[in-house]
């Protein structure tokens, strides 16, 4: 394949975005040069125009600026970092002081608030005391008995006066008895 | 991902980000600005830098993304004109006053094809024509799918190829 038509070849492939990156390289390199041939001089501006913007790069000063920029912001970052904590230092302390001693005030709060008093005071030091209420306690039951007793009895007097028909209300507390027992006596003089 | 990683990985991609940025803004001074502002908040989210999947074209659509911010809020201008600084560009060495006027005029006329290119075709030409980058490499950076990344690139040489082509049969 002569010159001419390795470059056609790669053109049409160009037009037709089938080329690889290489390709486009060589084509590119091919119509650069300066034995061009004349009827493909127009399609060498392009690839020239190409190969130029490929040169463009940031100035010398580019480099400098921004790794100085970049360092400056590492810095920038922990001095602001610094400044933080410098500035809200005081405001901490306060939020620190007022934390404790709200902690504190309601730890006391709570404790005191418990009843710690004893529920019953113990006698057993003092016999005499303790048989004193012991025998008072005692009275006071025996008395509770004996009235719940006699009122009892009372009660139950006063119903037998009443002379109350007891198999009638037996009746009422269980009035499906005798049916039952009439189907059962039907079941059977049926069978 | 760490600081050392930053310097070896993606500094060394900067030329690549200055070039993406002055292909939109077409503005040195601009597209240095882009470049130090996108490195620098990079830096300074250094802790993200392990939830970025892809940081290098992560910063691709940050610099794409600045640079068509910048272009709108300054309301720059895409005139078409060459850049002043390298106006004197020669194309192909050795050659004569008119060859050398004539390869201004091609030039001119390729910088007002690119301008007259779609946002897309004209990323997407950029990244290839002059980063090399691989279609999968493009669609990651410009978020784009790779079918995209064919499509706009195809319109963007046959758009080339008609221009040039018309420019020739007009100078014949």
């Amino acid at each position: 394949m002569t010159r001419i038509e390795r470059i056609n070849f790669l053109l049409d492939k160009y037009w037709n975005c089938e080329t690889s990156v290489p390709e486009e390289r060589e084509l590119q390199t091919l119509l650069s040069s300066k034995d061009v041939p004349e009827e493909l001089r127009h399609l060498s501006a392009l690839f020239s125009y190409v190969k130029d913007e490929q040169s463009v790069s940031p100035s010398g000063d580019f480099d400098r600026g921004l790794k100085k920029k970049l360092e400056q912001g590492q810095d920038d970052g922990k001095q602001n970092a610094y400044v933080t904590i410098r500035i809200f230092r005081p405001l901490l302390r306060v939020a620190v002081s007022a934390l404790l001693v709200l902690g504190v005030g309601i730890s006391l709060y709570f404790i005191a608030k418990q009843d710690n008093r004893p529920r019953f005071v113990e006698t057993y030091r003092d016999p005499n005391v303790a048989m004193q209420q012991a025998t008072l306690a005692l009275e006071k039951l025996s008395h509770a008995l004996q009235q719940t007793e006699t009122a009892s009895v009372q009660t139950i007097y006063l119903i037998d006066e009443l002379d109350i028909d007891w198999s009638a209300i037996d009746s009422l507390s269980n009035p499906v008895l005798p049916e039952t027992d009439s189907l059962t006596q039907r079941k059977e003089g049926g069978v | 991902m760490n600081s050392d990683s930053f310097h070896t990985v993606i500094l060394p991609l900067k030329d690549k980000f200055f070039r993406l940025a002055y292909s939109i803004v077409r503005e040195r001074a601009e597209a240095e600005d882009i470049v130090q502002d996108v490195l620098l908040k990079l830096w300074n989210r250094r802790d993200e830098w392990d939830y970025i999947e892809n940081l290098d074209a992560y910063c691709f659509r940050m610099i794409k993304n600045l640079s068509l911010d910048r272009l709108s809020t300054l309301n720059m201008r895409q005139t078409g004109t060459i850049d002043p600084e390298r106006e004197n560009v020669h194309f192909i060495d050795n050659r004569s006053p008119d060859s050398e006027m004539e390869g201004k005029e091609q030039h001119y006329v390729i910088e007002r094809c690119i301008r007259s290119l779609t946002e897309n075709q004209r990323l997407v030409f950029t990244l290839r024509e002059i980063e090399g980058m691989s279609y999968r490499e493009i669609a990651e950076a410009l978020d784009i799918s790779e079918d995209m990344v064919k499509i706009s690139l195809h319109r963007a040489r046959r758009k080339m190829k008609d221009l040039l082509s018309g420019y020739r049969d007009n100078h014949v």
